[in-house]
């Protein structure tokens, strides 16, 4: 767990440092006034401007409110978080299990494998939902829609 | 009345008709199951929508919107586990009258019927007050539209978000995501980080994707974890409600229905505010108000008529002005833009036949939604009891393909995961994911308007505090951002 000052600590200097990055990164543009208006790093240059401001007004409210932001808990460390992180590991694995074994064959192990992260084990269970997901996937979206799902490397 | 005979025409064409029906079912399961919400079956379904010819992706979407919002009474008055935010208030007497009760049927019919009753009402004050505010609407110029933008992401990041800053943050990011890609206005390429696949701008369905409906699935991942699916065994026999019911609650069903539609118009309020302001009065005014929370009939209807008929609401500052009121409205309000209808004003001239097909389109699904709530509720109480383990992994996969047919691009799966992860993140931090998606959709129209008013004006900012219209906007904007800060000091004076 972590109180919500220190994440609002963490957000505030991100927030600065993309609102600096973006007024940097706009002002690489033209920005003066000419017949055809403000020139286009302009509005952006505005925009990282007033993120700066937003983020550093984050940051003066949580030396400000301390106490009352102390006491806001955000879970970022508990089992349930570990278990989201491990399927954000998963569904990286699978983007590049698309393109090595192609779209039906890497979701016919994602789909079990999810099942099996959320405390599921029944085999059939698993072989029933998978096969019976990719079949309506194919269905629907290959046969009736027409999309060509990606397919593996190896077959092309 | 050919505009409207044209309208008819689209609508009546059978797939069109069959993709509404589709969407409302569609809908109506995505709210009953808890974890799922409105704006992930908008989100997922958005790609597939589009494989509908014209008008018909709108009217699939406008049935999972009525749809989803009916829906999430089902499991408030089953589980009392509300499948949507805006069905909380059905939960304080649906669930009482189901359980306590032993009037499952009827809470459900109460329900049904209420959403019915609010979804048509707020549909038909949307037919006849949206082309009056269009004509008010028509005078604005680009001054007055760069305020509304503005006046638009304020009222919605300081009422939607838990913080005002962080939704102005979040507001703002969406505005410069709006910015990458080729400047409509000077041609010059932008923040495209040297790739061609960001010159046409941030593609706008894999962000919408992800932060609505993949993060919302690895929130449901830690929010059910070693959580065990509620059951529930109850029969239900009869769900029409009876003659005597429908007296009693009448005239909360009107003035529900009134409510709901108000707020809705109000761009970042809802369903949630709606019910909950419509039950605080229907307790108010009803001769019953002891029952309140014991399974009283005017509160199941108070709260649905209340949610439901903000759908027409919050239709209207969409199409008449082009301002989405909260994230499943900018998700209808792409979608009309991806098919090139441009909400505001001029559509009600230039595309007059498309915005009466809508009309009729959200008609029809409130219509449609109240047959299928009679008759399929059986079918929908079965659809409550789907394990999260087994909906999670299917709408992951669904999430994947979705985001891929829709530009057949891996790099806009690689988008929509990323933007998954963040929003993820983002949502723990209190961030409002509404805020970002309204950002990018209003960020052209607020660059475009700043830029020509500039242009109106010879380079002078005065040009936005000069002109009535657009220094009211100007004002209730800072007013709105500035609500929460004054109304800490007016209760500390």
């Amino acid at each position: 767990m972590k109180s919500m000052l220190h994440c609002n600590y963490l957000v505030g200097v991100l927030g600065a440092l993309l609102g600096a990055m973006i007024m940097r990164a706009a002002s690489a543009f033209p920005m003066a006034f000419t017949q055809n208006g403000p020139g286009p790093g302009f509005w952006p240059f505005s925009l990282g401007a007033a993120l700066w401001f937003a983020a550093a007004l984050l940051l003066v409210y949580s030396v400000t409110h301390k106490a009352e932001l102390k006491e806001q808990e955000v879970s970022l460390t508990t089992a349930a978080n570990k278990r989201v992180y491990i399927l954000m590991a998963m569904v990286v694995v699978f983007c590049v299990l698309i393109n090595l074994l192609g779209f039906y064959a890497a979701g016919l192990l994602l789909i079990p494998a999810i099942m099996v992260l959320m405390d599921y084990k029944n085999k059939i269970g698993l072989a029933v939902t998978a096969v019976g997901t990719m079949l309506f996937i194919f269905v629907v979206f290959a046969l009736i829609l027409g999309t060509k799902l990606p397919e593996s490397i190896f077959l092309g | 009345m050919t505009d409207i005979l044209t309208a008819l025409q689209m609508v009546l064409v059978p797939l069109n008709l069959m993709g509404l029906v589709f969407g409302v079912l569609v809908g109506i399961a995505f709210g009953c199951m808890p974890g799922l919400s409105v704006n992930m079956g908008l989100a997922l379904l958005f790609p597939v929508a589009f494989s509908f010819h014209g008008i018909g992706g709108i009217l699939m979407l406008l049935g999972i919107y009525c749809g989803a919002i009916y829906g999430g009474s089902i499991s408030a008055i089953l589980l009392k586990t509300p499948g949507t935010p805006a069905s909380v208030a059905t939960t304080l007497d649906g669930y009482p009258m189901a359980t306590t009760l032993r009037q499952p049927g009827r809470a459900l019919g109460l329900s049904t019927m209420a959403s019915t009753f609010g979804g048509v009402f707020s549909t038909i004050c949307l037919i006849l007050l949206a082309p009056q505010l269009a004509k008010v609407a028509l005078q604005f110029s680009k001054p007055e539209y760069f305020a509304l933008a503005i006046f638009g992401l304020s009222i919605i990041t300081s009422v939607s978000s838990g913080s005002v800053i962080k939704g102005i943050m979040g507001g703002l990011l969406g505005l410069f995501l709006a910015t990458v890609g080729i400047d409509d206005m000077s041609g010059t390429i932008r923040f495209t980080l040297d790739t061609t696949y960001f010159l046409g701008g941030v593609s706008f369905i894999p962000v919408l994707i992800g932060v609505f409906a993949f993060a919302q699935v690895l929130s449901s991942v830690e929010t059910y974890y070693h959580q065990k699916a509620v059951e529930q065994s109850m029969s239900i026999d009869s769900s029409l409600p009876s003659w005597a019911d429908i007296k009693r609650v009448m005239i909360t069903l009107v003035r529900s229905s009134c409510i709901g539609t108000f707020i809705g118009c109000v761009p970042g309020t809802g369903g949630d505010i709606a019910s909950f302001v419509s039950y605080d009065q229907a307790k108010r005014w009803s001769k019953h108000s002891e029952n309140f929370g014991k399974g009283e009939p005017e509160g199941i209807v108070a709260s649905e008529a209340g949610n439901n008929s903000v759908s027409g609401g919050a239709f209207i500052p969409v199409l008449t002005l082009g301002i989405p009121g909260d994230g499943a409205t900018a998700i209808m309000m792409g979608a009309l833009m991806v098919q090139g209808l441009q909400p505001g004003p001029l559509l009600f001239v230039q595309k007059a036949p498309d915005v009466y097909a809508i009309f009729i389109g959200l008609l029809l699904a409130n219509i449609v939604m109240g047959i299928m709530g009679f008759s399929l509720i059986k079918l929908f109480v079965k659809v409550v009891s789907v394990p999260i383990h087994i909906l999670l992994p299917i709408i992951v996969m669904m999430t994947f393909v979705g985001t891929y047919s829709y530009n057949n691009s891996m790099n806009d799966v690689y988008l929509m995961v990323f933007s998954g992860f963040v929003g993820y993140f983002l949502n723990k931090l209190g961030f409002s994911m509404s805020a970002v998606i309204i950002g990018i959709i209003l960020g052209s129209m607020a660059e475009q308007n700043f830029v020509g008013s500039l242009i109106m004006s010879d380079g002078s900012f005065s040009v936005f505090f000069t002109r009535p219209l657009c220094l009211f906007f100007l004002a209730a904007a800072a007013l709105s951002l500035l609500s929460p800060f004054l109304g800490k000091l007016f209760k500390r004076a």
